[in-house]
């Protein structure tokens, strides 16, 4: 294709598409004015129909649960995808060592810094288990709650360095909860089958409104996601990480798939 | 409330535009963790917390990590390093 005929073509899906692009922008409402219909719906019925406070998660795990199972396997397949070229170039080998880089002075950690960490990694651990829990009273949920577990394992990282690090860590703990978590969030979905109801159908008891155990079937298929995003980043995190280890065996693998 | 949004947006704008005229990868990747600090604030601004929880925890720590491994890794493997 010559750069001519790509001008071309983008000169012509730019007439096709720009006049509707400019009637959505222009149909948009105004910054800040109103909430929109479909909010003032959700906002009005949630809370009698699920018994639930946050709006945010009746929508994801419950109002719209199909579409969040397939936005929880594109993150499994995005970092499983990663995975497989990490390890495709490197081999499935770990080591103990991180990289020193020539030439560059090695500070020893400071004992301040190692008993901050100490502190404040089981403090953001124990942070991300209550926005996972309270998923459905409170701003947060699975994804946010996994994440913040993850980046609490990095705080392990900083105050204890690689080598505890990989010792804390271990790369097949992480495939088994990532792959768990969204096992555990299929099942939410198959398991209301079984009873004759609909996919994913909000079959448990919904417990009272602005209670911990509220919501349902939602708060495990939250804690599948939470696992399944813990699992997933911590795993992203040690793939990345060991693409700096010192490089002992390095030869050939690399070159050929490279 | 009225005076903080323009702010925000404000910091925005020029959390932005310095992302982009940082030059040094390094010093860029603290640069978009600043960025995502600040879209944190104006999502919580925007009464938005759930989205402002993700941007804290992807955009301003497991994003800017992922980018300074990356580097460190890109500059171990430079060519005329080691073999």
């Amino acid at each position: 294709m010559t750069p001519r005929i790509r001008v071309a073509l983008l000169a012509l899906a730019g007439v096709v598409l720009l006049p509707g692009a400019a009637a959505v922008i222009t149909g948009l409402p105004p910054f800040g004015a109103t909430i929109a219909q479909y909010g003032e719906r959700i906002n009005a019925i949630t809370p009698e129909a699920r018994h639930v406070a946050n709006m945010v998660s009746a929508i994801n795990f419950d109002l719209r649960g199909l579409d969040t199972l397939g936005e929880e396997f594109m993150l499994l397949a995005a970092i499983t995808g990663t995975v497989v070229l990490l390890r495709g170039r490197r081999g499935e080998g770990n080591t103990e060592r991180a990289l020193r880089r020539p030439g560059r002075a090695v500070i020893p950690r400071s004992e301040a810094v190692v008993l901050v960490c100490r502190i404040a990694g089981p403090l953001t651990a124990l942070f991300g288990l209550y926005v996972v829990v309270h998923a459905t009273v409170t701003p947060g949920g699975g994804f946010q709650g996994g994440v913040i577990l993850a980046s609490g394992t990095l705080i392990i990282y900083l105050g204890e360095g690689y080598a505890g690090w990989r010792d804390a860590v271990r790369s097949h703990w992480l495939d088994g909860l990532e792959g768990g978590g969204a096992l555990l969030f299929t099942l939410c979905g198959l398991a209301p089958m079984l009873t004759g109801a609909a996919f994913m159908q909000n079959i448990m008891p919904l417990g009272t409104f602005r209670d911990l155990m509220s919501g349902g079937l939602m708060l495990v298929e939250n804690l599948g996601v939470a696992l399944a995003v813990a699992g997933g980043f911590t795993q992203l995190f040690l793939e990345f990480m060991e693409e700096t280890r010192e490089a002992d065996e390095l030869d050939e693998p690399g070159e050929e798939s490279a | 409330m009225s005076a903080i949004l323009p702010l925000l947006f404000l910091l925005t704008a020029l959390s932005g535009t310095a992302v982009v005229l940082v030059r040094d990868p390094t010093r860029q990747v603290f640069v978009i963790a600043v960025n995502g600090l600040v879209l944190t604030i104006l999502f919580d601004a925007l009464q938005a917390p759930d989205v402002a929880l993700s941007e804290l925890a992807v955009g301003s720590a497991a994003v800017p990590l992922l980018y300074l491994v990356a580097l460190m890794a890109v500059r171990n493997q430079l060519p005329g390093k080691e073999s």
